[in-house]
């Protein structure tokens, strides 16, 4: 029974030993945005005196707002895209005879195993020619493209656990294959569209490499690369950067505490 | 009435092929446009000498590029760091959450739900305010690392922790695991939970329980899980960038480098896009490799 019991303190003391070193470095950022810069320097472990907010001002000043809408419209935009395009090829996949069809599915496991940083070079020149460099479009459309290979592998495995029995009910009343998948799969493939929707989500909104060759001007910048500024014309104000950080952070642990159900789902069906 | 008959068949047939042509297309053409005619673009640049200025001005070099890395000390560098992030990144994500995920399944009983959400939530935080947040956190002047260690006595290193790629390769590995660990718990603890009770019954009545029950009797149980999560893993130790951008830039003199920040370099700081598209296709073979061996394992799943 001790046995027992000690086993029971080390399994509770590795956990909570592993929360804390998760949970420190939020902590940290959240407490320095309220420091002084005094009380940064003299004191890295203390808590902050007073909970000023002079930091926040300096943050917001490099254009975080202007950043976090650009975000917004990217993912928005490139989500729905992602979803839409995967969803319906998925569909094609799993359930029409196409002799070609194993070749598309291979070609979609490839494009999912190639990395942004593999062809960057001629994306970046493919981008620049047309004309698109610095405009939200020119990174929605090569992002939407990322993002379709592992939606079309998730949507595929779901469709081929779901019931042939409506569709084929709904072949017999003449339905054809396009009304089938907005009539009938859509409305039933609820899961699987959050799942994706959620894992899509987090990766755009936090996508870092294609933003940062595309987008240079301010105006057009992602929340991601809009963060460097902070660094840059807040050098050594840490207050600056982590009110800047938290403003960043906070939105998005928030929604992650409300759904966290769904994120932990879509994630762990990745196993399967 | 057959006759009728057959012409809705052959028309639905048909109908059938356009409607999953329409469907099919659009995710096609976004793939080729924008993974494949670059994969290839890669492919062919990487035979030539450009620079983007000269856009117009392609100097064929032949294999130049490739025997060009072969000679580069620091593409051997590049490449030696993508290989520890990758058997650190195993060791200290895959181990380390697999741990957990044993503790959070049957170890313990209270607290599971918020334990699990408190370790997955840096999953949710861009890599970008991850390296700023532990930025401040190894700051020698500021960083509480810095205060720990001399609070309890310990020297700490002279050029920073960020300044000796010697120990700023593994700052990169702890804010890395940082980040991902909770991951890969949760998604081997979902392989866990799929372990029935019976199993657990009959290793008990065979006198195998606690460590003994899991080393033997569920992780071989939990196999296939752990090879996905093994190989997510080393394929995102090769798509490391943020933290080696915002840490170190590579630096110093280039000995924190990694593919992914190395092509970054040469592309769009040197300008020798031929040369950054050779290191691309080599690490283009590599992706292809590992996303070969997942198609294969998933399979065997």
């Amino acid at each position: 029974m001790s046995r027992f019991k000690i086993a029971n303190i080390i399994a509770y003391g590795f956990v909570t030993l592993f929360s804390i070193y998760v949970l420190m470095p939020i902590l940290v950022m959240v407490l320095t945005t309220f420091k002084s810069k005094r009380e940064i320097f003299l004191e890295p472990l203390g808590i902050p005196s007073q909970f000023g907010i002079s930091s926040f001002e300096k943050a917001l000043s490099v254009g975080l707002g202007s950043f976090m809408l650009n975000s917004f419209i990217v993912s928005f935009f490139a989500v729905f895209l992602i979803v839409t395009i995967s969803g319906m090829a998925a569909y094609v996949l799993s359930r029409i005879d196409f002799k070609i069809n194993k070749f598309v599915y291979l070609l979609i496991v490839a494009g999912f195993a190639i990395p942004p940083a593999a062809v960057l070079v001629p994306l970046y020149t493919m981008v620049s020619n047309l004309n698109l460099l610095n405009s939200l479009f020119g990174v929605i459309m090569p992002l939407t493209a990322f993002g379709i290979p592992f939606t079309v592998i998730l949507f595929y495995a779901f469709f081929l656990d779901f019931p042939k029995e409506v569709e084929e009910a709904a072949t017999i009343d003449g339905c054809t294959k396009l009304q089938i998948f907005f009539r009938i799969i859509v409305p039933l493939s609820g899961p699987v569209i959050a799942s994706a929707a959620i894992f899509q989500t987090v990766w755009i909104w936090n996508e870092f490499l294609l933003a940062l060759i595309m987008l240079t001007s301010d105006d057009f910048k992602t929340l991601p690369i809009g963060l460097l500024k902070l660094r840059g014309e807040w050098t050594s104000d840490w207050g600056a950067i982590m009110a800047g950080l938290t403003i960043a952070v906070i939105p998005v642990l928030i929604v992650f505490l409300i759904f966290q159900k769904y994120f932990v789902r879509s994630l762990a069906g990745l196993g399967k | 009435m057959n006759k009728n008959n057959t012409q809705t068949n052959s028309f639905s047939l048909s109908n059938d092929k356009v409607s999953a042509t329409i469907l099919l297309v659009p995710a096609l053409i976004f793939c080729t446009i924008f993974i494949f005619i670059p994969a290839i673009g890669t492919i062919v640049g990487s035979f030539y000498s450009y620079s983007l200025t000269s856009m117009n001005n392609w100097k064929w070099v032949g294999f130049g590029n490739y025997v060009k890395a072969t000679q580069d000390e620091y593409f051997w560098v590049a490449l030696k760091n993508n290989f520890i992030i990758v058997f650190a990144s195993i060791v200290l994500q895959v181990g380390v959450g697999t741990i957990l995920a044993a503790i959070l399944d049957r170890g313990i009983k209270y607290g599971r739900v918020i334990f699990r959400t408190i370790i997955f939530t840096p999953m949710v935080i861009s890599s970008v305010a991850v390296s700023l947040i532990w930025l401040i956190i190894y700051d020698p002047n500021v960083g509480i690392l810095n205060a720990i260690f001399k609070s309890i006595g310990l020297s700490t290193p002279s050029k920073g922790w960020l300044g000796d790629p010697n120990i700023s390769i593994w700052m990169i590995m702890i804010t890395a695991a940082w980040q991902n660990t909770g991951f890969m718990m949760v998604l081997i603890l979902a392989g866990l939970q799929g372990v029935s009770k019976e199993v657990y019954d009959a290793a008990e009545i065979d006198g195998a329980t606690g460590v003994k029950a899991f080393w033997y009797i569920t992780l071989p149980m939990i196999r296939n899980v752990l090879i996905v999560a093994i190989l997510i893993t080393t394929i995102g130790a090769f798509k490391v960038f943020e933290f080696i951008f915002v840490f170190t830039q590579g630096g110093p003199s280039n000995a924190t480098q990694v593919l992914g920040t190395y092509i970054y370099l040469q592309a769009f700081n040197l300008l020798h896009m031929g040369y950054a598209n050779a290191l691309s296709v080599i690490l283009l073979i590599i992706a292809l490799f590992l996303g070969w061996l997942q198609l294969k394992s998933s399979r065997k799943a």
